[in-house]
């Protein structure tokens, strides 16, 4: 189906590769801009907990070295995920894709709390995981068509993607934290730092909106 | 346009205030006037505004603009018959705004329901799938397309009836009071919105009430087709009726079941778009 975010309103050339902005992408593309930049300008909420048994609560602050290394880490992810959504490009989707979840692992992996560190850990070998028929895919793209060009894969002159493909690109992508892999990834939220907890999710929603396009256009 | 998305605003919160009336009505509790929640969205414009000392203040406030923001954006999609594929992204990307709402503030209510709301992903793929059936039928996302598609061969409601439930099932997720409503149940007080107060929660009130003619618009739009602007009104409240028949003779679920009985609809409909794929 071409054009199914809308037709093409610009494109950027670098090289053989070719971004492009429809309605759709360009509508990610600002949400993920606009998102981290609110990374960039938020600073971190203190959590309060309640304390059971008492009439108390307590707040979790979060350290000035921990909020540095977590907002560069969020902030890596948003850029990733504005590369992702305008890439007209398989294989550069799927890079940024894996960059999408490396950043999140990030994100959490720095908070001291041994169930965050322990959701992190296994987000994280989903997300590994999940780059295996992410790659696949992009592989047998090429292999099949001799282009990675999604302008290209959505022209007819091409021969037709295999429906296998997109089935390995909708899965890696489910693998980066979309149900119900994302199972993984809820314990993650218990991290205080909303702007930078934000970025997990966001990142995978914005990843499962734009792959949908990429299929849909091959 | 302004004063129609004005206008969608108004007609929103109406709804949702005739959707509270009616289940208190068969709950046999006299309820609020079906104008409460136009008169909520007022009080709260002009009462004290604060932001909690715990929060995260920029995205306390961002978060607000961005709700509003975005559902303006899905307005302006629909009614200019823009590709269905946006509204699905933001439908979807409400959930992050839910999220930021309840995270931002530090409180441990608006965490539990920011959390909540992301556990629930999986009410959002009933959507996608509806979108996918739309796709199979009428060949293009373009909501212009898909409204002249049913003009030359009737309703898609008729055609792809439970691709329809599908989206039925979405908008009731998304209401009050519904078996799935976990983000905002009682026992963690509003859920994601209970820090958000004052113009926040003014701002909130309006978001609610265009989100709700968007949503009830878009299914007029993608299963019913062209009609009468008097018709499309009439058509919402019918909805909005049967909505609070379900609403009232519900029990809100646990978040465990939530999720569950959302997964297992899923399976259902992923299954039922494999077969249209596949036979349709």
């Amino acid at each position: 189906m071409i054009g199914a975010g809308g037709s093409p309103l610009r494109y950027l050339e670098f090289g053989d590769i070719v971004i492009y902005f429809s309605p759709y992408t360009l509508a990610l593309f600002l949400l993920a801009l606009v998102f981290t930049v609110l990374v960039i300008a938020s600073k971190p909420e203190r959590q309060l907990d309640i304390a059971f048994g008492a009439d108390a609560f307590t707040t979790k602050d979060i350290g000035l070295s921990e909020m540095r290394f977590r907002r560069f880490m969020a902030i890596a992810c948003g850029l990733a995920s504005m590369g992702a959504m305008v890439t007209g490009d398989v294989f550069d989707f799927c890079l940024f894709t894996s960059l999408v979840g490396i950043c999140n692992v990030g994100i959490v992996a720095a908070v001291k709390s041994r169930h965050v560190q322990g959701a992190a850990f296994q987000y994280g070998l989903v997300a590994l995981a999940g780059t295996v028929p992410l790659f696949g895919g992009a592989a047998i793209v090429a292999a099949t068509t001799g282009t990675l060009s999604l302008i290209e894969l959505s022209s007819t002159l091409l021969p037709a993607v295999p429906l296998v493909v997109k089935g390995f690109l909708v899965l890696g992508v489910m693998g980066e934290g979309m149900a119900p892999f994302y199972a993984a990834k809820a314990e993650m939220f218990r991290a205080p730092g909303a702007p930078y907890v934000i970025m997990c999710s966001l990142s995978s929603l914005l990843i499962f909106l734009r792959v949908i396009e990429v299929v849909l256009q091959m | 346009m302004i004063p129609y998305l004005l206008f969608a605003t108004a007609f929103g919160l109406l709804l949702l205030g005739i959707h509270r009336k009616m289940i208190a009505r068969i709950q046999r509790r006299p309820g609020p006037p079906v104008w409460q929640e136009i008169l909520h969205a007022l009080k709260f414009s002009f009462k004290s505004t604060w932001v909690p000392a715990t929060a995260s203040e920029v995205l306390f406030v961002s978060v607000v603009l961005i709700a509003i923001g975005i559902w303006t954006a899905a307005f302006f999609v629909l009614v200019t018959g823009g590709s269905l594929l946006i509204i699905f992204a933001i439908y979807m990307l409400h959930k992050i705004v839910e999220h930021g709402f309840g995270l931002s503030s530090g409180s441990p209510y608006g965490k539990f329901g920011g959390v909540r709301s992301v556990i629930s992903a999986a009410s959002e793929i009933p959507l996608f799938v509806s979108v996918s059936a739309v796709a199979i039928f009428t060949g293009s996302l373009q909501i212009s397309d898909i409204i002249a598609y049913q003009a030359e061969s009737g309703p898609l409601f008729f055609a792809i009836p439970l691709a329809a439930l599908a989206l039925y099932l979405v908008i009731l997720s998304k209401f009050p009071s519904s078996p799935f409503a976990i983000v905002e149940s009682k026992e963690i007080v509003s859920g994601y919105k209970t820090e958000h107060f004052g113009v926040w929660r003014a701002g909130l009130e309006t978001c609610n009430g265009l989100k709700t003619y968007v949503l009830l618009l878009t299914f007029l739009s993608v299963f019913v087709g062209a009609i009468p602007f008097i018709g499309v009104l009439l058509a919402m409240i019918l909805i909005v009726v049967s909505l609070a028949f379900v609403c009232a003779l519900c029990p809100m679920l646990s978040p465990f079941d939530s999720v569950t009985i959302q997964t297992i609809i899923t399976g259902i409909m992923l299954i039922y778009v494999l077969y249209l794929g596949a036979f349709g």
